[in-house]
Order: structure tokens, then sequence, then C-alpha cells
């Protein structure tokens, strides 16, 4: 009898679920929406859901199989699979510990947001006042209040990544708090794990329900909606748009990190693993497309009451400038009177020309928005517009915790699992694990932390995956051999994978990962030094600078480190064979003399 | 009809001073917005609002000066626009040839400028002083943010179920040592048991009745 029996799941259903709570993160709210609408709207579906059946479900099967065949963590599975590729179960957990460590702090941004929104008044709605009490604070009425917020009030951020400051405190408390959090949840495994994620996987839609319908409620909503969905075929030209779909199913799906591969090392032997990575995949597609309608009703809102502010600092500007009585010009008839007044009174009209005729919708909608500027400035801004913005506040700060905890469950058990089968499983692993992405986290809370953050958010993670998943798909179609992967399927599920699937396996998808290696690659090296936005306190917006030498030197490690894995491993494993071999030579040779 | 009124204020105050004009030195612009302030319940500007105005800034300025006895007839008012704005300014109660300086009149506006709005039934911006700076109030600034005590709730919580977790294994562990040493005592009382019974039992091995194949076939 085993002495420690592998903990399971309690039910196939915690297993979708710790799934599709890993794979619905923050990506589906903040970069899907920015793709629809930079590359054509409702046309953007096309390639998405064609790389979505080409590359991305089979992957993802493809690593359930593998984890659900070896019951072992990534490193203990890849091993197994072939001794010289273990490296590519290392590779997984380095970047997986790459991704912990700063992936919470986004968690602590919700965590702060969430506790200052149990205020009368939201502290992003107005700007704080001078000392003097005459004006708003310079910097805040230079940017946004919600801006302002972010950049000074939350991460207090200094002007470059070279200055650096000391911790925020109130920072600081928040990721210990998000720290201490995600250890609870781990702390016995998947049986905590299990318990955790009924909550994490289904509250947000809960919360994307309510905003759909407060969204659609909204004044304007409909001009974003209906912008966003009105396909703009000429994009499918683009190879671009392609490029990004793919690489957005990619991420999207949580591929490489060794997270699916440690979740499903807990199923039971025969599981029906096939049915629930389809299921998982159109799931997270699913509350792509559903976040995006959410995303977009709120954009349109937001653009409509600025295009209303821009029109009404317009009107009253005419107002005042030509002594009209106030209700001569109204909201409809701005530029009617604009043209007008142009006409009969050139010269004074000449002088307020430049503020006034630059009021565009659609400007204000082609105003994209990607990562943590959508979800903390641009969300905000459009909740403090909301009657009872409070609670639409805290809804919302809720959600973007549960997404970023779920996606965190994920990237901490793919550590663990490993770490775990290695050594006597100790109670305290998952809380060194934590403790020490806490402590070399706290760096991300300093004012320069941002930018570092920024660093590892573009860097950490995106090439390693790449190259991972490109390695795990060459073993196991050549390496391991697809015949000796189908029969395994078919031990565990009782049939044969589909023809599609072997396809996909042994050569559209590898294909499309030299693809977009490739094309990674060579975007790196075209696009000179790589830049970052950095915050300008003076002219109150982000301006782009270049990385200093020990910035680029920092990306170029990051990207080495997790990649270099995988040869470094499989040269030291054949080294230590070769060792083996000799003595056992040496043993065989003394034997026959001695015999 | 309140065009021709309108007209004839303001000619009658241009009769009465040329030192009012734009661009005063000693004056100020003022500006109502009475429509955006109060939409349907607005109420049309005409010569009597203009004598509350006038009353309402004297009396501004008699708090601010002490002792001065400022009258209606001491502000001066010209250039009304159907915007609804004009420029005054003020002379001094003591000499009407001498206007009051622009700072003063600011301070004492500054000082008075809410009882001047809520006379109107507005605010700082609906009532502009043109180039006198509201002084904004500031937001309360409460004794401990707020946001530090649903921390500490949030805190409090997510650590006590972190001792209660970790306490509660601990107790099921010692709970399954405990366990241990019975179960190992009643395997070894069943297995004395058994060895009795098979001594009991261990009689002569009946050879004709086993199948032993060590006997080769016939």
């Amino acid at each position: 009898m085993e002495k420690d029996a592998r903990p399971n799941w309690d039910s196939p259903m915690q297993f979708v679920l710790a799934c599709v709570s890993y794979a619905v993160g923050l990506g589906n709210v903040w970069r899907f929406p920015y793709l629809c609408q930079m590359h054509g709207g409702g046309g953007f579906l096309i390639p998405y859901f064609i790389m979505l059946l080409v590359e991305g479900v089979p992957l993802f099967y493809m690593e359930l199989a593998i984890g659900q065949k070896m019951r072992l963590g990534s490193i203990g599975a890849w091993t197994a699979i072939s001794p010289y590729l273990g490296g590519v179960g290392l590779a997984s957990v380095v970047t997986s510990l790459y991704l912990c460590l700063y992936y919470n702090i986004i968690n602590a941004w919700s965590f702060w947001y969430l506790f200052h929104s149990f205020q009368s008044v939201l502290p992003w709605a107005v700007c704080p006042i001078n000392a003097n009490r005459t004006a708003p604070i310079e910097e805040c009425e230079r940017a946004s209040p919600t801006q302002y917020f972010f950049y000074r009030e939350t991460l207090n951020i200094s002007s470059t990544i070279e200055e650096n400051g000391g911790i925020h405190t109130g920072q600081a408390l928040c990721f210990l708090l998000t720290w201490v959090i995600t250890y609870l949840c781990v702390v016995r495994g998947v049986q905590s794990t299990g318990k955790v994620v009924y909550f994490t996987a289904t509250f947000p839609y809960v919360v994307l329900f309510i905003y759909l319908i407060r969204g659609f409620t909204l004044h304007g909503a409909v001009n974003g909606v209906k912008y966003m969905f009105t396909p703009k075929m000429n994009q499918l030209a683009n190879p671009t748009t392609w490029i990004n779909a793919a690489t957005q199913i990619f991420f999207s799906l949580g591929l490489g990190f060794g997270s699916l591969i440690a979740f499903s090392s807990y199923n039971q032997y025969n599981n029906n693993f096939e049915r629930q990575a389809i299921t998982v995949s159109l799931i997270n597609s699913g509350t792509s497309i559903f976040a995006s309608i959410v995303t977009f009703a709120i954009y349109g809102f937001k653009a409509t009451i600025n295009y209303e502010n821009c029109l009404e600092r317009t009107r009253i500007l005419l107002l005042n400038t030509f002594n009209l009585a106030e209700d001569t010009i109204n909201m409809d008839n701005v530029f009617e009177w604009i043209e007008k007044l142009n006409a009969t009174y050139a010269e004074q009209f000449n002088e307020i020309a430049n503020d006034t005729g630059n009021c565009d919708l659609e400007k204000e909608l082609a105003t994209a928005v990607e990562g943590p500027g959508l979800a903390f400035i641009v969300y905000s801004e459009a909740i403090t517009n909301m009657p009872l913005s409070q609670l639409w506040s805290v809804l919302y700060f809720v959600m973007l915790l549960l997404l970023g905890v779920g996606s965190m469950l994920g990237n901490i058990t793919a550590i663990i699992t490993p770490l775990q089968d290695f050594k006597a499983a100790s109670l305290f692993l998952a809380g060194l694990v934590c403790l020490f992405c806490l402590l070399l986290g706290l760096g991300f809370t300093t004012t320069s932390g941002n930018y570092w953050f920024t660093i590892f958010n573009d860097y950490g993670a995106t090439f390693s995956l790449l190259f991972i998943v490109l390695i795990e798909v060459i073993t196991v179609s050549y390496i391991y051999g697809i015949k000796r992967f189908e029969k395994d399927i078919e031990d565990m599920l009782g049939h044969r994978p589909n023809w599609y699937w072997k396809i996909m396996w042994v050569a559209i998808s590898p294909l499309l990962l030299i693809v977009l290696f490739v094309f990674y690659i060579v975007n790196y090296i075209m696009g000179g030094t790589p830049t970052y936005q950095a915050w300008d306190k003076e002219e109150g917006k982000s301006v782009l600078t270049e990385y200093p030498v020990f910035g680029q030197v920092f990306i170029a490690l990051l990207l080495v480190s997790s990649v270099s894995c995988v040869p470094l491993t499989a040269l030291y494993v054949f080294c230590r064979k070769r060792k083996h071999g000799k003595a056992h030579k040496q043993q065989h040779a003394l034997n026959a003399v001695s015999a | 009809m309140l065009d021709k009124i309108l007209f004839l204020l303001c000619l009658a105050s241009a009769l009465a001073d040329e030192r009012c004009m734009p661009d005063t030195p000693h004056g100020f612009q003022v500006r109502l917005s009475i429509k955006t302030a109060l939409g349907d319940e607005a109420y049309v500007w005409n010569e009597n609002e203009m004598f509350l105005f006038r009353a309402s800034l004297a009396f501004a300025m008699r708090n601010h000066m002490n002792g001065q006895q400022f009258e209606v007839s001491n502000i001066i008012v010209c250039n009304e626009t159907m915007r609804v704005s004009f420029w005054f300014i003020v002379t001094s109660p003591l000499d009407t040839s001498q206007l009051i300086d622009q700072e003063n009149v600011e301070a004492a506006i500054r000082q008075s400028r809410n009882r001047i709005n809520s006379a109107f039934l507005l605010t700082d911006k609906t009532l502009e002083f043109v180039d006198i700076l509201p002084t904004l109030a500031t937001l309360y600034t409460h004794p401990t943010p707020p946001w530090l005590i649903v921390f500490g709730v949030v805190m409090g919580a997510v650590s006590a179920g972190i001792i209660i977790m970790l306490v509660s294994s601990v107790v099921q562990k010692k709970r399954k040592t405990n366990r241990k040493p019975q179960d190992e005592d009643d395997d070894e009382e069943t297995r004395v048991k058994t060895v009795e019974n098979g001594d009991a039992h261990d009689g002569i091995h009946n050879m004709s009745f086993s199948e032993d194949e060590r006997f080769t076939k016939m």
C-alpha cells in the first residue's frame, strides 16, 4: 500500500472549474477587447476561432493528457517522457516563478482600489486640492483624476526606471494580504484549492452579467458596441491580425506554465479529459467575447460622456466669448453656431479657434487601451460616472481580484507540485514558496516598481512559453512518438484520439508555433531598443523612453534564464549518463576479472 | 421689452460713470449662468436682481472694510449683456471720486463669497467673478483612512482562517498518530490468535488427499 497516495480532486467538476478559473484571467478582460478593436471588430473573431481550433484546443488537450498519464508535476512528467528533456519541466517552473513574482502585484492594486471604494466620494473621481486651496494639484489637472490616483497615489511612480524611492507602505500591505490569501488557498493542496475554485470560477461571471445589464442601460453604450461589432474585413488581410489571434489564444489558455499538467496530475486515471479540454477552451474564448461586449458598452458610455463634456465646454466657451444668452446654444446646435460665428465674427473666433471644433465621438471611441491602464484607469473613470458608483466599484474590483487569484492558484500549483514530487511533502513547502515570492515581489511596490513590472509582464513569460510549448509538442509527437501517445490516451479514455488531433499535434501546431516564434524574434530585433512608457510628472502623461543598459541586460537575462534550462538539463543528464555508463563498465570489468 | 430696459440701464450707468468699462483696472467682470444652475426653476434677470447684486456686494464691502458704510450707490455696474455678464467698480463711500482698489474688492468678495452665492441660489462655478479664484473646499480627511480599516478587517479574517487551518491539520495528525499505536496493538492480537488457531488445527497431513505433483504422473 502506498504511504502517500496522490491527492485527488473531489470530483471532475472541481478539476474543470480549476482549469476555467486558471485560464479565465485578466487577459480575457484587458487584452482581448483591445485586439478586437485594433483588428477590425467583429471580423477578428474569424482568425480567433480558427486559431482556437487549430492551436488552442489541441495543445490544451495534449498538456492535460500528459499530466493525467504521468501523474507527476511538470519536471517529473517530462523527465519520465524523455530523460534528456526534463529541462522543459524545469523551464516551465522557472517561468511560473517569474509570473508568480509579478502577477500578485496586480491583485494588490485591485485590493487597494477595492478598499478605497468604501468612501462617500471615490478618491479617483475628484482631484485633491493643493496647499493654497486655490486649485486642484497641478499634476492632477494636467492628467485626469483617475490617472493621478493610479500613478501618484497608488504607485507613487518615479519618472524613470533608474530613479528609485522607497517602498509604498499601502501597496506593500495589500501585497502582503494577497500572498496570505494565496497561501490560504493552496495550504492544503488540492483539498483547499478545489473548494476555492468553486467561487473564483463562477463569481466573475455573475459580476460580468450584472455589468452587462448595467452597461447596456448606460447612456451611449450602444455606440461602443456598434463600433466594436462593425466588422472591418480588410484587417483580415493583415498578417499581424492572424499572429495576434494565435498569440492571444496561446497565452489566454495558459499553456506551457506547467499548471495544466499539475492540475491534471491529480485526476483519476480514467477521467475523460478530452471533453473537458474542449469545454474549458470554449468557455475561455466565450468569456473573452462576453467580457469585450461589456468592455465596449463601457467604452461607448465613457466616449459619449467625454464627447458631451467636450461639447459642453465648447458651448460655454462660445457663450462667454460672444456674450450670448444662455439658451441660444444647446448641445444639438453647437456645430451650427460654430459655423455661424466663424462667418460673422471671424476675428474674434480665430482667437478661440483652437479650442473649438475638436469634439469627435469617433475619435473618443477609437482610443483603445489595454493592460492595467484599461482595468484601473479607463474602467474606474467610467465607474465614477455611474450612479451608486461605490457599489459598482466594489463589484468590479472583487471580480478583478477573483480573476487574478484564480490564475495565481494555477501558477503556484505549477511550482509546488513538481517540488512536492521530489521530496517528502512538507507542510511548509507552500509557505516557503509564498514567502520567497513575497519578499522578492516587494521590489515591485517601490516607486520604480511599475517599470520593473512592465519588464516582467512583457518579457518574463512570452518568449519562453512559445519555446517551451514548441519543444513540448515536438517531444510528444516525435521523440516520445505519436503512436505511444495515442496508446496512452486509449489506455486512459478507452478510445484513440481522432485523426484531427493527430494531424494537429504532428504537423499544424508545431508549424504554427514556429511561425509565431520566428515572428516574435524578428519583431524583437526589428523593434530596436526596447522602450517603455514612463510617467512624466510635469506633462501629466506617459512618455516613450528607452530602457537603460541594465534594463536591457535584465531583459536578456530573463529570456535566457528560462529557455536555457532545456539545453543545460539535457547536457547535465548526458554527462551523468556517461559517468554512470563509465562506472558500470568499470564495475563489469572488475566483476569479469574477479569471476 | 427686456432689451429696452437693459439698454436704458446701460445708458444710465454709462452716463453716470465713465470709469466703469470693460477691462477696467479697478473692477471685475461677473458672469452668471442661471439657466445652467437652476434649469426650469431659473428666474429672469431683471433690474431687481441687479439691485440685489449691488446690495450684496455692498454688504461684502462693509464686512471687509470695517466702519465704512457702503451703499448700493457705491457699486457701479456697466456693460450688461444677454449672457448675463457685466462689469462693476466700487467707489468709496467717503469720496465718490475715489475707487476702491482691486485687492480690497477681491478680498471682500472672497470673504463673503458663500453669502453672495446663496443670495442668488448659485455656486462658485455659476456665479463667476472672472479672475477671482474660488477658495476650494478641501475634502474631509478622516483621522484613520477608511481603507486601512477595511484592510484590517480582511487581513484579520484571512489570518484567522490560516491559523484555523494549520491548527486543524496539526490536530488531525495527532489523532492519526494516536490511532496508529491502537491499530498496531489490534494487529498483534489477531496475529497471535491465528497462530494459536493454526497450532490447534495443525494435525497430521493426510497425504492421500493431497494433489502433490512432485510424484510423477503415471
